[in-house]
């Protein structure tokens, strides 16, 4: 599970986002008149959510790097164990079935609650915050590698 | 099933599944189970249409091993250090003290590869120091968490030969390395022997690509190995990977099975027993019969299309528990030539499932490669 991350797209997303900020401002909130979406837009709000798809499928993956960049290096395990040795391709994470009863922590639980047992059981390591980057990275990967995956809330 | 798999798969059948032509019925999977029962099971959950599959074995047994014995099959222990996985060291010790208390005693264990985790001398050593409590002979073959780090030189000076034969008692053994003959992805990338190891280990990984194939030059030996086998005698084929296609971007497949079925063509009685895929499964294709075999360290889900309609579905496992979904095998041969293939899984009464809810697949899903490996700087 070595593999390696550099960060270019985060620069040009920026400059992007800045660019789109701005023109906000111009157009004010007192205007009654909203613009249609640019495309400019979507290609960067997509690179958003990619850059979060990336950031979790690396951490997903068992990528040193990127779990010490986002600060949860000593967390995500401690028995050489990543997310992928059981999932491959994110499968049976199934993102679609929750929140449902998750018989295995006995209580009504979201995804985040699902990757928090994981980490702490198979994984042997510690829960990571439900709010930080590094979850919000993992539950991007999992979802979108399951894009197409019919929702089944509650579905054990 | 996407286009491309369904066309492969009824390439498959229609090159190696001439009319009439089916395996001999001398085979039982157990855990007192018989193999027949998954036909109707899975039509019933599995809810995919094979109605080109054959359904019936009907060959009439020929002649016979010369007498019954038993062997063992462990794989698939991908032992990491002791300091950093202690969990996966138990379990090796607990298949290699069943395996010893086998009564009567098997005549020989096989090991079916994937020792170690990342190919490290300390991974591999650890490996044999764990089963030096199996006193039977031990025979090897390499998986590719073995060898891609110092490209099989550690696994070569601790096992000899990565493919083997040897006949005992009226059946001809056969072991293949078919994980050695990966294309060069490493090279032009400049990776480091961690690197290259890295993405071999990563089973969804997209950069090792179909690392998975037996070669021609091995075919060749192996051809030459059968030559002067009776052709209705019984063969068994160890190999790490499946010698059909299942699921090729997990390398469930050898990417030359038309070569070996070419090969193995002529012989009627053929069991073809793997690890890789850390699953129960089952398969025929022409005369030649598949078991896919449990591992000792984690279960791989089952793959989302491709699962052999004949196979019956190991249950769903409780991933709290470590000993659940995994153990090893023992495979009784009869001297009516029948295999029976009893899975030891650990903690479990059924190692099949037992109702729908009991499948993984029972929430039915869409899945994609991962994307981050393949950006830049790979
Ligand atoms: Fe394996
Ligand atoms: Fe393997």
């Amino acid at each position: 599970m070595t593999t390696r991350s550099k960060f270019r797209l985060p620069l040009r997303r920026f400059a992007l986002l800045g660019g789109i900020t701005i023109a906000a401002v111009f157009a004010g909130p007192s205007s009654a008149h909203k613009d249609p979406v640019t495309p400019a837009q979507l290609r960067a709000y997509q690179e958003v959510f990619m850059e979060q798809v990336r950031k979790g499928d690396l951490l997903f993956h068992g990528d040193q790097k990127m779990a010490e960049q986002l600060g949860v290096a000593e967390d995500l395990s401690k028995t050489g164990m990543a997310c992928a040795m059981c999932h491959p391709m994110a499968s049976d994470t199934h993102p679609q079935s929750f929140p449902k009863f998750q018989a295995q922590m006995a209580k009504f639980a979201t995804l985040r609650d699902m990757i928090n047992w994981c980490i702490e059981k198979p994984n042997q390591g510690v829960k990571i915050d439900p709010e930080s980057e590094a979850m919000k990275a993992l539950e991007a990967y999992i979802t979108w590698s399951n894009t197409g995956s019919v929702l089944q809330p509650g579905k054990f | 099933m996407s286009d491309e798999l369904d066309r492969i798969r009824r390439e498959m059948h229609s090159v190696l599944q001439p009319e009439g032509v089916r395996p001999d019925d001398s085979l039982k999977i157990t855990r007192r189970t018989f193999i027949h029962g998954s036909l109707i099971f899975g039509a019933a959950t599995v809810g995919q249409t094979f109605a080109w599959w054959p359904l019936l074995n009907t060959l009439d047994i020929a002649h016979a091993a010369e007498a019954p014995f038993k062997f063992a099959w462990i794989s698939d222990t991908h032992l990491y250090p002791r300091s950093l996985n202690t969990r996966f060291v138990d379990k090796v010790v607990r298949a290699a003290q069943e395996v010893q208390a086998m009564d009567p005693p098997a005549d020989f264990l096989i090991f079916g590869g994937d020792l170690a985790q990342l190919g490290k001398i300390e991974e591999l050593e650890l490996g044999v120091d764990l089963l030096k409590e199996v006193k039977i002979p031990k025979h090897y073959i390499p998986g590719e968490h073995d060898w891609y780090l110092d490209m099989g030189k550690k696994w070569g000076e601790l096992f000899g030969r990565p493919n083997w034969t040897f006949d005992h008692k009226g059946v001809r053994f056969i072991g293949l390395d078919t994980v050695s003959r990966g294309p060069d992805y490493w090279t032009a990338k400049n990776m480091t022997p961690e690197e290259r190891m890295g993405h071999m280990a990563t089973l969804d990984g997209t950069v090792a690509g179909p690392w998975a194939g037996v070669g021609r030059d091995q075919l060749d030996w192996m051809e030459k190995t059968l030559a002067d086998w009776d052709k209705t005698k019984p063969v068994i084929i160890f190999s790490h990977n499946p010698l059909y296609e299942y699921y090729p971007p997990w390398n469930f497949w050898v990417r030359d099975w038309r070569e070996v079925h070419e090969v193995l063509k002529p012989y009627s009685k053929v069991t073809n027993i793997h690890g890789h895929v850390h699953q129960v499964l089952y398969n025929e294709i022409g005369t030649l019969r598949s078991i896919g075999m449990l591992a000792t360290s984690w279960p791989w889900p089952y793959a989302p299309e491709g699962v052999p309609k004949l196979t019956k579905p190991m249950i769903r496992v409780d991933p709290g528990d470590p000993f659940d979904g995994v153990g090893w095998e023992k495979i009784d041969v009869a001297a009516t030539d029948e295999i029976k293939t009893e899975y030891i899984m650990w903690g479990r009464k059924e190692v099949f499932v037992q109702s729908a809810e009991d499948y993984d697949k029972n929430v039915s899903e869409i899945i994609r490669p991962r994307m981050a490996d393949n950006m830049w700087p790979y």
